[in-house]
């Protein structure tokens, strides 16, 4: 179902700590909350969930203004980071329990059981308790115990934290397939923007309470709305080094590249990404660098530059052999740099 | 590391979970000598309640069958000359300990729970004026002998309308942590300084010697310690547990019935286990409540010591069967106590 936030806040005595949330989220739709730890993502989903009262602004889920629902009649489904599995009861009646509080009859109860553990291969484990599983099947019980109704909105408040990285990987792709197969309205509220690009139709970015941007996951990277966004997306992140803007070209310490099309400004906040940017000779760059350090990665070496006190990371291929403090001038394609107010951080278009 | 010499062997753990030789050896010595201590004078009790007079007093006599020829004229006497008199005491305490524990767990474990998950807020003002109230109220009945529904009515509305309007400008409250203290601070005085008050009121109503009475009073004692040991166990319990519940559609009450109350079990066995070995053992309420209907155990096993000197072989009857539903009790809730129930609910 469609979910809509309108200027959602929330306030623990005068600590505003989510500040007017404005999201249109469609039906079907996979939307990340992405952002800092502390930043107010999970206060945020529990708003939706119910579990926390919304202090001003209104939510809507379906035609439904839920605002002031109590959770249990949202009919919404919510993996908390935690698993929060049952401890006492088997792996059945945990995935069982939303259907056995509707008082399903007991055969179709099982049959729900079987088809919710069958999507998340578990049907070999019914009958365990949660301490018998590891932290990736536990993971999977919490899936189908939200899968095993269907709700309205999927709520997931970092499902996938407590994984190792590549337990981490491989449920990553079996959600997104799980969610495109059901086509549930789905928030996932997560820090990792690696999870964020992968998995969502739309990120949104928040930082301290304020949403910053929320696009797809390639206009998010391509286009970020403020030097925020611009920081957050990408490893390594977007350099960004301060200069000036006049006559076509930004002037920063050590150099300038060639910018048309911008007023001039004192000062500018100046964003290109590691890979649109190239090392060549001292003499020939835009910009006189200096080597800092270099990481061979196995298919690409990171190259970290000096710049006075600044650094700019450069992404180079793996055959690239240079010394730390060698001398070199870097080239920035003008096509893919930034612009943002180095004042308020946002975006500067031409 | 192989060689170690014998000196190492005895007295270096091998490793960290594990003990030396040497330190096994004492604390199983301390453990058996410890068992002694408290086992023997069950042993004793048990076989005492087999002797004759003479016996016990030529005594000591410790092997039954070696020493001395058993004798059952002791549990014959308890049991078929004194009959009732024995037997009223005894479902007296098993009525009374029951019902008062039940009540007890049941009441203390719902207002622990309550101080957990709930947030309290008593602004200091609205306590005030509740105790000026009530002292005026009182002295309004007893000295000028107002009549006490009016009265008691009158305070309330002035409460409710105080507590509603100048009671909120108050800054300073009470919070969760000053009410559990004030619940276990009735427990702190020794239960003497209540006797008396007690004692009154009861004859005031009319219910000296009932089982309401003894029911109501070892409730009462009892509530703090209930509040005080299962507040930690509900707090042990994540509230995700909770959250998912009510996002599964629970109501406030089944979730306190299908995911609190399971996962408190080891907790709540504990307690009504502790608490009802208090009531049954309780002495000296029991001594000013309960003069003959309500009478109960250790009462009766004091009476022994009465006239005619201790008459240890009853007494050691009476203790025996005293002792035996506890143990009993113990037994059927050992499997309950166990712990490690929470593993798994939440983390990987
Ligand atoms: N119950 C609460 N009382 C006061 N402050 C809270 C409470 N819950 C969360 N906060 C604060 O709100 C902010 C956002 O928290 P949260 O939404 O959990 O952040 P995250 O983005 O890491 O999920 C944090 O600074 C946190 O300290
Ligand atoms: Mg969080």
């Amino acid at each position: 179902m469609r979910v809509q936030l309108k200027d959602i806040r929330k306030s623990y005595g005068s600590l505003e700590v989510v500040k007017g949330l404005n999201l249109d989220i469609a039906e079907g739709e996979f939307l990340v909350l992405l952002g800092e730890s502390g930043c107010g993502k999970s206060t945020a989903l529990r708003m939706i969930a119910g579990l926390e009262t919304i202090t001003q602004g209104s939510l809507m889920i379906g035609d439904r203004d839920v605002t002031e629902v109590l959770p249990k009649y949202r009919n919404v489904a919510m993996v908390f980071q935690s698993y929060a599995l049952y401890p006492h009861m088997t792996v059945a009646e945990n995935i069982g329990y939303p259907l056995k509080l509707q008082k399903k009859p007991k055969d179709e109860l099982k049959k729900a059981v079987l088809a919710a553990a069958a999507k998340v291969h578990l049907e070999d484990y019914l009958e365990r308790m949660p301490r018998q599983l590891s932290g990736g099947q536990r993971q999977r019980v919490a899936l189908a115990r939200a899968m095993v109704r269907t709700p309205s909105v999927f709520l997931m408040d970092e499902p996938l934290s407590n994984l190792d990285a590549k337990l981490r990987g491989v449920m990553r792709a079996e959600l997104k397939r799980l969610q495109a197969e059901l086509g549930v309205t789905t928030v996932y509220v997560t820090h990792d923007q690696i999870e964020a690009m992968t998995l969502a139709h739309r990120v949104a970015v928040m930082d301290a309470g304020v949403l910053q941007q929320v696009a797809p996951p390639k206009e998010i990277y391509d286009n970020p709305a403020t030097r925020f966004v611009a920081r957050f997306i990408g490893s390594p992140a977007m350099n960004i080094v301060t200069g000036s803007v006049a006559d076509g070209t930004v002037a920063v310490r050590d150099g300038s590249v060639p910018l048309e099309r911008f007023a001039p400004r004192e000062r500018v906040s100046f964003g290109f990404r590691p890979e649109d940017c190239n090392l060549v000779a001292p003499e020939d760059g835009m910009l006189k660098a200096r080597i800092f350090s270099t990481e061979m990665t196995g298919n690409e070496t990171i190259v970290t530059c000096a710049i006075g006190e600044d650094h700019v990371v450069v992404r180079m291929d793996k055959d690239f052999d240079m010394e730390a403090d060698e001398l070199v001038g870097i080239d920035v394609n003008p096509e893919k740099a930034r612009l943002f107010d180095y004042d308020s951080g946002e975006r500067v278009h031409a | 590391m192989r060689d170690r010499s014998l000196f190492q062997r005895m007295f270096e753990p091998p490793s960290l979970t594990e003990m030396a030789p040497a330190s096994r050896l004492l604390t199983y010595a301390i453990l058996i000598l410890w068992a002694i201590v408290v086992l023997f004078p069950l042993y004793w009790v048990f076989i005492t309640s087999f002797k004759l007079p003479f016996q016990v007093n030529d005594g000591p006599d410790f092997i039954p069958f070696v020493d001395y020829q058993p004798s059952g004229h002791a549990w014959r006497y308890i049991f078929v000359e004194l009959g009732n008199d024995t037997l009223r005491p005894y479902m007296n305490s098993v009525i009374i300990a029951l019902t008062s524990t039940v009540l007890a767990v049941t009441i203390g474990s719902l207002a622990a729970y309550a101080l957990v998950r709930i947030q309290y807020n008593v602004k200091i003002g609205t306590v005030a004026g509740f105790i000026v109230l009530l002292t005026a109220t009182v002295f309004a009945i007893t000295r000028f002998g107002t009549p006490w529904h009016i009265t008691a009515v009158i305070a309330l509305a002035l409460f409710f309308f105080f507590a509603t309007s100048f009671g909120r400008h108050f800054k300073r409250s009470l919070g969760n942590n000053d009410i559990l203290f004030w619940i276990i601070s009735n427990r702190i005085l020794p239960p003497v300084v209540a006797v008396l008050p007690i004692y009154l009121m009861f004859q005031r109503v009319g219910l000296l010697d009932t089982h309401v009475a003894m029911i109501a009073t070892y409730m009462a004692v009892n509530l703090p310690i209930v509040v005080w040991l299962m507040r930690d166990f509900f707090a042990g319990i994540p509230i995700d547990l909770e959250e998912s519940a009510e996002i599964d559609g629970a109501s406030r009450i089944r979730i306190f019935a299908t995911i609190v109350l399971p996962l408190a079990r080891p907790g709540l066995a504990a307690t009504f286990l502790l608490v009802l070995i208090l009531a049954w053992n309780e002495y000296l309420l029991a001594l000013f409540i309960s003069t003959a209907d309500a009478q109960t155990m250790p009462l009766l096993v004091a009476a022994q010591n009465a006239t005619r000197g201790p008459q240890w072989w009853y007494m050691s009857v009476l203790i025996v069967i005293m002792i035996a539903p506890i143990i009993l009790m113990t037994i059927l809730l050992q499997k309950h106590i166990a712990r490690g129930l929470m593993v798994g609910a939440v983390k990987g």
